[in-house]
């Protein structure tokens, strides 16, 4: 799957290509300064809540190979983190909007398909 | 009951045999595009799961030159009998 | 035609069937086949998988991106439990013509017999097939 760059974004002095909807062209030129700056250009500020979060988000897809929508990442969270985090209020109130759209540009993932 | 559509041509044993294995007393089985030139009495052997229970549509036969060449065990029908077809049954399902 | 018990208790609980009848790598039917059933389950809804003739092979252990790095559906396949989707059934006949026993497959299944696969194809529930 090919996806072509509409703007750039620098991140300690390297370009890094976003498409259309600003998720990463390439998934490999994801590091954790490049999920900072994301969220920055959201007004988003990162909490270790927000990164252990993301860190589901990638783990899910290294096993899947894509990026999960709302449930699977409800349930994703829950088995990695617990019951109490493992629910959709706790991830939209630190996602707002949608935490599926948002936890997986972040994660630097593809835009979640099947996604509501 | 169930109506079964196949579109391929007896070429794709396999839509009729999958088709073949599901398929039930008082199901139907209509052979729509490609899948007409399973209903010449050549391709009998490939029909014999559906129990006599087989439709041909008369518009994709005729587009393949295929009119007058059909089994006479297979019930020729147009887009009305097509139509009729899909109301007498539950649910329909087309093996591709 | 009429369902063993346990399997008409599976079938009162479901909105949609998902019939996989390819082979994976090949074509893209087993693709399309788990990504209807995926959006249906992100929609809330409850879906049952058959895996009947050579889509009995999509559930084969050991498999891998194709020789070019394509995708393969193995990854989605495990992913159906993410979703919720427990419901496999596989043909029994469709296994043995192949040689295979539900231990060569990468995910728990209930082997049908032809009587169950047949009640399932008529249970009147949205039923597609891929």
């Amino acid at each position: 799957m090919t996806t072509t760059a509409a703007r750039t974004l620098v991140v300690e002095g390297r370009e890094i290509e976003l498409d259309p909807e600003g998720y990463l062209v390439s998934l490999d030129e994801w590091s954790p300064a490049v999920a900072e700056a994301l969220a920055a250009e959201e007004s988003r500020t990162l909490t270790p809540a927000h990164w252990e979060v993301l860190e589901v988000l990638r783990d899910f897809y290294r096993r899947f190979e894509m990026a999960p929508a709302m449930r699977p990442l409800v349930k994703a969270v829950k088995q990695s983190l617990g019951d109490e985090k493992g629910s959709s209020i706790y991830l939209m109130r630190l996602f707002p909007e949608s935490p599926a759209k948002v936890t997986a540009r972040l994660a630097g993932l593809p835009k979640p398909t099947n996604c509501l | 009951m169930a109506l079964h559509l196949i579109n391929r041509s007896p070429q794709a044993e396999a839509a009729y045999r999958d088709a073949g294995a599901l398929f039930v007393e008082g199901d139907d089985l209509l052979l729509i595009e490609d899948a007409c030139y399973a209903a010449l009495p050549a391709a009998a052997d490939l029909l014999t799961p559906f129990r006599g229970r087989v439709a041909v549509l008369d518009e994709d036969l005729q587009a393949r030159g295929l009119s007058g060449r059909v089994d006479a065990r297979v019930t020729i029908v147009d887009m009305t009998g097509f139509v009729t077809l899909t109301e007498k049954h539950d649910s329909a399902m087309s093996w591709f | 035609m009429t369902p063993s018990q346990s399997l008409a208790q599976d079938l009162a609980e479901l909105d949609l069937i998902v019939v996989l009848r390819h082979a994976p790598h090949g074509s893209q039917w087993v693709r399309e086949g788990l990504d209807v059933a995926l959006v249906a389950a992100a929609f809330g809804k409850r879906v049952a998988l058959l895996f009947q003739g050579d889509g009995v092979l999509s559930l084969l252990t050991g498999q891998q991106a194709g020789p070019l790095g394509q995708k393969g559906t193995h990854p989605q396949m495990a992913m159906l439990e993410m979703y919720d989707i427990e419901t496999l059934w596989v043909s029994g006949s469709a296994l043995a013509q192949r040689g295979l026993m539900p231990d060569d497959l990468m995910l728990p299944v209930r082997v049908m017999d032809v009587e169950d696969c047949r009640a399932v194809a008529h249970a009147q529930l949205p039923t597609l097939v891929f």
